[in-house]
């Protein structure tokens, strides 16, 4: 229905999309999340043309949508978009805001127009609205108003851009339950979107996007459960990451030790986990043979809670709890006491010792 | 990290203020050896202050224990703070040393 071929946007020197391609079949519900400014509505707003790709095809229906023979007006038809920002006219009442466009676009009559209004009125719950003005909705009805408004064009595919993210959160749940009723009649939809639930239970497909591609794609149980690429997870596990590095035997304990304080602290950290990371940290690092080249990974997901220790040293294969050259094994009792985990692997010459912390 | 001397006629009382960790274990460790050259009966660390203790500060407080019982003489810590007896209890080191919960005796 929809291919998108090397797809590029620039806003100046800042490239948003960088050569996407992609495709969206009939009837599918495609999901589009990903970090803010990583381009996710830019790439809607270039499907109806709101933003002018500076490069690449975008092909509807076997239709080059960007050749300058295309009639601009009737793509846009064929294309419902629902913004943040409901955008009615404040001096139309319901029913006026969603007959107004196909009565002059599509020049339908008002008495047909109007009816299928209030069919769309009733699709969404606000029958009873109908002759009520904008100002006198709540955000959610608005959002649900401006819904109906793109159904009344009869689109081949709805886009949504961030349809809850202007909302009151009381309000979220009204909106979605109307665009989960739109996709059971089989409606073509993008959404942007930041309300993870709702994407893994609607959709189809799953669009990762990070750095202006398309970073990962996939059903959603993939995205969401499994997903396959660095990125991807951390975004999904919400994980929040700390790297540092150490060059010399004689490295910055204190420097080190306060970077992981200040971490911890803005990711409000229990002090207690922050000072056993630290803990665990200093030791670990008195067990390595050499410090030439160390890097240190602090991780923290959000979701579980967990906080790891990642360090990875280049040279020989050397699992320092295992064969430490410590005099005693004090250091190793209290990393094995306040680590849950431990997992030591030797990749491509590079040790890699990755410590999950107790949580307190 | 800091210390505090303070020699009574029954014991010698140190107080330990700050971190002993890998930077400043050799300091604390001169700290110690130089009271035990004078004090061979009972030498008291007071904790109270001790914010952060890593293996390189636990090594310290061994050799002033293996210093101590050489000498014939008795080590013995006080006011350990949360996180840091669970140090001492990781490390197995709340049976090595005697830990008195409070300095009321003193």
């Amino acid at each position: 229905m929809i291919r998108i071929e090397k797809l590029s946007k620039h806003f100046g020197s800042l490239e948003v999309l960088k050569q996407i391609d992609a495709e969206i079949r009939r009837g599918e519900i495609v999901s589009i999340i990903g970090p803010s400014g990583t381009g996710k509505s830019t790439l809607l707003r270039c499907l109806n043309l709101l933003e002018q790709p500076t490069s690449g095809k975008i092909i509807i229906d076997g239709l080059s949508i960007l050749n300058k023979q295309t009639d601009i007006a009737l793509v846009r038809q064929k294309m419902g978009m629902v913004f943040q920002s409901f955008n009615l006219y404040a001096h139309l009442n319901v029913l006026e805001n969603i007959s107004i466009a196909p009565i002059k676009l599509k020049k339908i009559s008002r008495p047909k127009a109007e009816a299928r209004a209030m069919e769309l009125l009733k699709l969404v719950g606000l029958a009873e609205k109908a002759y009520s003005l904008p100002e006198a909705l709540s955000g959610g009805q608005k959002q649900r108003v401006a819904i109906a408004r793109c159904m009344a064009m009869d689109p081949d595919i709805l886009l949504f851009d961030e349809p809850t993210s202007a909302l009151d959160p009381t309000m979220v749940s009204e909106v979605l339950a109307v665009i989960r009723r739109l996709s059971q009649q089989g409606m073509t939809m993008l959404i942007v979107t930041h309300e993870m639930e709702f994407a893994r239970n609607i959709s189809s497909r799953v669009f990762y996007m990070d750095e202006g591609v398309i970073y990962e794609e996939g059903p959603p149980d993939q995205i969401f459960h499994h997903p396959q690429k660095e990125k991807t997870k951390a975004f999904i596990h919400r994980i929040r990451s700390l790297d540092l590095a150490i060059h010399s035997k004689d490295y910055d304990l204190y420097a080190l030790q306060a970077k992981v304080l200040q971490f911890c602290e803005k990711h409000f950290i229990p002090l207690r986990s922050a000072e056993r990371t630290q803990s665990v940290l200093e030791e670990v690092l008195l067990l390595q043979p050499d410090y030439e080249n160390i890097q240190i990974r602090v991780s923290y997901e959000e979701k579980a809670g967990n906080i790891k220790l990642l360090i990875s040293r280049q040279g020989e294969a050397f699992h320092p709890l295992n064969e430490s050259l410590a005099e005693d094994e004090l250091g190793i009792r209290i990393i094995r006491a306040r680590c849950q985990n431990v997992d030591y692997v030797f990749e491509e010459g590079i040790n890699k010792l990755t410590l999950t912390i107790k949580s307190s | 990290m800091n210390t505090k001397v303070k020699k009574t006629e029954n014991y010698t009382l140190m107080d330990i203020e700050g971190r002993l960790d890998t930077v400043t274990a050799a300091a604390f460790e001169a700290s110690v050896l130089e009271v035990l050259e004078k004090e061979a009966r009972l030498l008291i660390l007071r904790c109270s202050d001790l914010e952060y203790i890593s293996s390189s500060g636990l090594r310290v407080f061994l050799l002033a224990q293996k210093k101590m019982m050489a000498a014939g003489g008795k080590l013995q810590l006080c006011c350990l703070r949360p996180n840091i007896f669970e140090v001492f209890e990781i490390s197995g080191f709340t049976g090595i040393f005697q830990i008195l919960p409070d300095d009321a005796g003193l």
